[in-house]
């Protein structure tokens, strides 16, 4: 017990310090130190494990960098709550904005709302709160739907001349997101439509979840191919997934360029510097393409816009329209595309 | 209160084998002063201290209001589940399976009372249709809804932990091994009964617990309107249950005879059987106390995160046997105390939010948040050993 009470008297002179901290005029807030445009800003994103993300990640600092802007980053490293956390850190520095790429959208919802309650303007980057939203937030996102749905189109075009050649219906498959993503779920409705708009041209789709983890995808397509071996066009939500693809079809004969008998019609969305090298080479015939220039730029303008407004709770949804790449128009539209920029920097090489 | 009696004598070299050391000398010298330092059960307080005060001459920011605030609120629930990780190492345990309690009571907590939930999100759950649907859980709208769910999260922690327990004592498996199969299978099934997916619509009432204040406080000149942001919380409803648990947990420790059978099992469990101990049901009780403390943690972070997550806690592992490692409690058992895991559940946050505040490149935080904890605890072993020799 005297140990205890030792504790205790310990612990009550720390709350007495810390007390005084919350009386002493010392702790009025301190001006964050400030860079020559004046303006901190929190950058805190989930992780970098994809190409995207790490050239979201190179564009957004680089954007502020020469903007002169002070950036605090933090990296969730895929836990919500460790996120959370970060973003309150960056709030008690009295940040000027913050930039989100969320673990999901439902954690997106609750750090909006922490944002919202201390006045500080927030832009959430390339993944959506959930659909019930009721948080304000400028939410730059890229229209998943009509991208994959340029996509899918291309590879539906493509489907239609095979079919002619062998009069039997196409076995679709897609890797589905974690449909807690509305990017996944955007993605997915953008196949589908496409899907239903040829019902005398698809089979009915298979469709394996991903949980946008390289492993499960992994797992699950073997799976599906093995139960399903006629498969012979799949769309993959991202493409960071096609390493995986390419490991499962290579043993199996499948991993053929286009144009070759027995090639998979093969297509994603991202526009990452993997998707340009293999439509270099003819194994991809479509990637749904994210600008992701525009919009790491269109997030810096509405946030630092929100700021010198002092509006501390912008609401507005900035939509990227995107558009497709395909083996029809690599030629002269591949510098659109992020990835074949980063392709063309030797971003594979290093 | 025989069995009181029977341990009382050993208690306190298993306990606080610190308190046996043969303390230095009433010297006013700076030496001395350290020695005290060094060999005093608050070293890592005393630590966590002068870190807090150097760093706060360079990082002003460090000891703004709204930080300590905040360094607070992410302070209780580690200390919750840690809580439950200090009664496990004293008999000389681990319980890796805390973090997939965490995500099975999560989502089961949020299957009972969510108000409302997404088809095109949760229409792949295996519960779809049975016991989730758009209306919600099984008790939306019930104004019992939140206390089942409580109740069926404490319930599901402690029968993952009496599952433990039973393999634990009965099959005499190693508590590592089992813990892990555990943490794997249950972890798996959580994925599986929501696909991955969080469960959002999680009712009001709930959400206080993990974000609720009871005591605000405002520091700063008068003002005709204060904005939120300038609002501190400073007593929470996570403080407060957080506390309680740390509070029982100490009493259990120190004031019963359970306790002192879990001391003594920690210390010898050949010796405590032989005495009379019970050691079996020791064992038993303590996975689902540990159980228990995680399904409290699993509430507050649910709430906090307003969501039922199966993959909720799967990062935490480390601090919270880190927290209360680093607080003086023994991988070998027999040693450790609720308030020393107090002490290191402060040093992880303290540690966790200085490093954010420091502005580091996101690439090195992770770096350096191990490097100073491998310090801290090699400080902690060269301390236990020059208290060997002193003792």
């Amino acid at each position: 017990m005297k140990k205890f009470t030792h504790f205790l008297t310990v612990a009550v002179l720390v709350v007495a310090v810390l007390a005084a901290t919350f009386v002493s005029p010392l702790a009025k807030p301190a001006p964050v130190a400030h860079a020559q445009e004046g303006l901190t800003i929190c950058f805190a994103f989930q992780d970098l494990e994809t190409e995207f993300w790490v050239a979201g990640h190179r564009a957004i600092t680089e954007t502020l960098a020469d903007l002169g802007v002070d950036v605090i980053e933090v990296n969730g490293n895929q836990d919500a709550n460790r996120q959370l956390e970060q973003v309150r850190d960056c709030i008690a520095q009295g940040v000027d904005g913050i930039i989100m790429i969320p673990q999901d959208g439902e954690s997106a919802v609750t750090i909006i709302g922490e944002a919202n309650d201390n006045d500080v303007p927030i832009a959430v980057f390339n993944r959506p709160p959930s659909d019930d939203n009721p948080n304000n937030a400028l939410v730059i996102v890229a229209d998943n739907e009509i991208i994959a749905q340029k996509a899918v189109e291309f590879m539906a075009q493509r489907a239609m001349r095979q079919i002619e050649t062998s009069g039997e219906k196409i076995v679709p498959l897609i890797l589905v997101g974690d449909l807690g993503d509305p990017n996944a779920v955007g993605r997915r409705d953008g196949f589908y439509n496409v899907i239903e708009k040829y019902p005398d041209l698809f089979e009915t789709p298979i469709e394996v979840a991903t949980e946008w983890d390289a492993a499960t995808a992994l797992a699950n397509l073997e799976a599906a191919l093995q139960g399903n071996p006629d498969i012979n066009f799949i769309f993959t939500s991202s493409d960071f997934l096609y390493p995986t693809i390419r490991s499962v079809l290579e043993p199996m004969g499948k991993w053929v360029p286009a144009g070759q008998p027995g090639h998979v019609i093969l297509g994603g969305l991202d526009g990452d510097a993997t998707a340009c090298s293999l439509m270099k080479d003819g194994y991809v015939d479509a990637t749904g393409v994210q600008d992701l220039f525009f919009e790491a730029q269109a997030t810096m303008d509405a946030l630092l816009q929100a700021i010198n407004d002092e509006n501390y709770q912008p609401n507005e949804l900035i939509p990227d329209p995107g558009f497709a790449l395909t083996l029809g128009t690599l030629d002269f539209e591949e510098m659109d595309m992020w990835g074949c920029v980063l392709f063309s920097e030797g971003f594979l090489d290093q | 209160m025989a069995t009181v009696e029977k341990f009382s004598g050993v208690e306190p070299k298993m306990s606080g084998q610190r308190g046996l050391i043969k303390r230095p000398g009433s010297g006013q010298g700076t030496h001395q002063l350290l020695r005290r330092l060094l060999f005093s059960e608050y070293f890592i307080l005393y630590i966590s201290i002068a870190y807090f005060l150097i760093l706060a001459i360079f990082k002003p920011a460090l000891y703004q209001p709204a930080n300590l605030s905040n360094m607070l609120a992410n302070a209780w629930p580690l200390f919750a589940i840690a809580t439950g990780q200090t009664f496990v190492l004293l008999i000389g345990g681990i319980d890796l399976s805390q973090t997939s309690v965490m995500a099975m009571t999560s989502v089961a907590g949020a299957v009972v009372m969510v108000e409302s939930a997404s088809a095109t999100v949760l229409e792949r759950s295996p519960l779809w249709g049975h016991l989730l649907t758009e209306e919600g859980g099984i008790l939306a709208g019930s104004s019992f809804a939140v206390a089942a769910a409580v109740m069926v999260m404490l319930l599901i922690g402690m029968f993952i932990g009496l599952l433990n327990g039973l393999a634990v004592a009965r099959f005499n498996m190693p508590a590592f091994m089992v813990t892990l199969v555990s943490m794997t299978f249950f972890s798996a099934v959580a994925i599986y009964l929501t696909q991955s997916e969080n469960i959002r619509g999680i009712p009001e009432t709930f959400l206080k617990m993990g974000n609720g204040d009871m005591i605000s406080l405002y520091v700063g000149e008068k003002a005709s309107k204060i904005t939120r942001r300038d609002i501190l919380s400073f007593i929470t409803y996570p403080a407060l249950l957080s506390m309680a648990l740390g509070f029982v947990g100490h009493i259990v420790l120190t004031r019963t005879v359970l306790g002192r059978q879990i001391y003594a099992v920690g210390a010898n469990r050949a010796a405590a059987a032989v005495s009379g101990v019970p050691v079996k049901r020791v064992i038993i009780l303590v996975f689902m106390i540990s159980g228990f403390c995680a399904a409290v943690a699993s509430i507050l972070y649910t709430a906090r995160l307003e969501a039922g997550r199966p993959t909720l806690g799967e990062n935490l592992l480390l601090d919270v046997v880190g927290a209360a490692v680093i607080g003086g409690t023994s991988l070998f058992g027999g040693k450790g105390k609720i308030h020393w895991t107090f002490m290191g559940v402060l040093f992880f946050v303290l540690l966790s939010n200085s490093l954010n505040l420091l502005n580091l490149s996101a690439f090195y935080i992770d770096m350096v948040k191990g490097a100073i904890i491998l310090l801290a605890a090699l400080t902690d072993v060269t301390r236990t050993r020059l208290l060997a020799r002193e003792a």
